[in-house]
């Protein structure tokens, strides 16, 4: 497992954090003004308009705020059903993305870690990508 | 020193005009808009030469759509300006007009919204700011995950929820103009074709085509044509912001509506209580519980216990979306926000027929649009 096997290697990466060592962290920002944000962006600081801001490896844990199953789905490249949840980074920002297809039924509240699962990209090649799962799981 | 719509001179809406929403099919856009149009001079008693300026909303169709359907009224030679502002493109075309009008650029305005489903890109996926896995959450996804936030925030089921689309579709049944007009089941509308969460297609509103206009006008602009106030409509209060940083990042559809609400109501000088007839952004079933509540209509996590007392039926305290809203009446886009007003102009002239709400002397339309954006319009009987 490199960072060239992943599906988004400028959104996460395969280490983890100082504080969450054993789960994937993801690539955010923090600006002198003291927002965080994911993910990084070059364009200034949402909050406060600044362009001092650094690289900050955020926590690959969270908490679930909300999930729903997908049934429909027009996109090319991802079938239906999956599942999404918004997560509440420990580090602050709030991200939505898939949940793992093994995670039973995480409800609001449930603890959640980042995990890194096979899929296929568009050219066929296999990548790992960065799903949530109970914390307690894989 | 900046001056609010109400300080300016008085705008009002004096005329009203649709063409029904629909399923896409081969009608033009241009005869789409010109049957709203030409609807709407029709109900102002006013010609067409008489309009000033022309706002066309539309967020679908391909660039400058206006001239090539007003020319047919006759090309007068009036200046035509596009609105694009997603969901709320024809909101933020009403509100320009209304803006020139209260500052005496010009005294009779035309205000259209129309459009057709087609393909179409969001800009902010030109931004190059990758999301985990944003092509997952479409729009019916993110609200999917707001109600279920909401019933785990307030102890709502999904089925509490799923009643907004019944009194909807119920409104909707009785409007001519409404894409869906059928009343529905509880039963029917849970059995429905699962979309996302607890969402079934008839909790989400239909992609379809259509088209509404406005005629708003000054007092002085309506005596030179001969006519007065008498099925007038005044524009008590405009606002429009858009999306600040919030706490809780993934509700703020609700935070900009509660804050751009407050802006209007304050602006007009009237309490949430005081709405007798509400148009909102119905898109999806949950959004109608969270802005109630975001607009100080019901306190937070009472919109499901006073949706079920009929509290926001037509003939309840205030009725809510009795146009059907979104969900029934439908959301072609561009016209959306421009029939919002139509409809409580009509409301408030007393000449709504079967969704008539009695007594309605005061109405609120709000619309909000991916970036986010959001519009509060509060209208009152002269």
């Amino acid at each position: 497992m490199d960072q060239a096997s992943l599906l988004k290697p400028a959104l996460y990466r395969v280490e983890g954090s100082a504080a969450v060592p054993g789960r994937p962290a993801l690539f955010g920002g923090e600006c002198a003004c003291g927002y965080v944000f994911f993910p990084l962006q070059p364009y200034g600081c949402e909050r406060c308009g600044g362009l001092e801001f650094k690289d900050k490896a955020l926590s690959g844990a969270g908490t679930l705020l909300a999930s729903a199953r997908v049934y429909l789905h027009a996109g090319k490249g991802r079938e239906a059903p999956f599942t999404v949840g918004a997560i509440a980074l420990d580090d602050g920002p709030i991200v939505r993305t898939l949940i793992e297809e093994d995670s039973g039924d995480p409800r609001p509240g449930d603890r959640m870690a980042t995990t890194l699962v096979e899929v296929t990209d568009t050219e066929g090649a296999s990548r790992l990508d960065l799903r949530f799962t109970p914390e307690t799981g894989a | 020193m900046s001056v609010r719509l109400n300080q300016l001179r008085p705008v009002y809406v004096v005329g009203v005009g649709f063409h029904r929403y629909q399923f896409l099919s081969d009608t033009t856009y241009v005869e789409l808009g010109l049957t709203a149009v030409r609807a709407a001079l029709a109900d102002a008693g006013l010609a067409w030469p008489v309009v000033e300026s022309a706002y066309v909303a539309k967020a679908l169709l391909p660039m400058a759509p206006g001239r090539p359907m007003l020319r047919h009224l006759g090309a007068t030679g009036l200046p035509i300006v596009h609105v694009e502002n997603a969901s709320a493109s024809g909101s933020a075309a009403f509100r320009h007009a209304c803006i020139e009008v209260a500052a005496g650029v010009s005294d009779i305005s035309l205000v259209v919204g129309v459009d057709k489903p087609m393909p179409v890109g969001r800009a902010e996926a030109l931004a190059r700011i990758g999301g985990l896995a944003d092509d997952a959450i479409a729009p019916f996804t993110h609200f999917a995950l707001l109600a279920d936030a909401y019933a785990s925030r307030t102890g709502a089921t999904l089925e509490d929820i799923a009643l907004v689309a019944v009194k909807n579709h119920r409104n909707g049944s009785k409007n001519p103009f409404a894409q869906h007009q059928k009343e529905r089941s509880l039963e029917e509308i849970l059995n429905g074709k699962k979309i996302a969460g607890a969402f079934t297609s008839l909790q989400c509103t239909p992609i379809g085509e259509g088209a509404a206009a406005l005629i708003v006008a000054s007092e002085e602009g309506l005596r030179r044509q001969g006519l007065g106030l008498d099925r007038a409509v005044r524009v008590a209060a405009s606002a429009g912001r858009s999306q600040r940083v919030y706490e809780d990042a993934t509700r703020y559809d609700a935070m900009l509506t509660q804050e751009t609400a407050a802006v209007a109501l304050a602006e007009a000088g009237v309490s949430p209580g005081a709405l007798d007839v509400v148009e909102l952004h119905d898109a999806f079933t949950v959004e109608e519980v969270e802005y109630v509540e975001a607009m100080g209509l019901c306190p937070e996590g009472e919109a499901v216990p006073r949706l079920k007392e009929g509290e926001f039926d037509i003939g309840g305290r205030c009725a809510i979306s009795p146009s059907g809203g979104l969900i029934s009446m439908g959301h072609p886009i561009g016209p959306t926000g421009v029939g919002q007003i139509g409809e409580i102009t009509r409301q408030l002239r007393g000449e709504a027929g079967d969704r008539q709400q009695p007594g309605a002397r005061l109405g609120l339309a709000h619309m909000v649009g991916v970036g986010a954006v959001c519009y509060v319009h509060v209208l009152q009987t002269v």
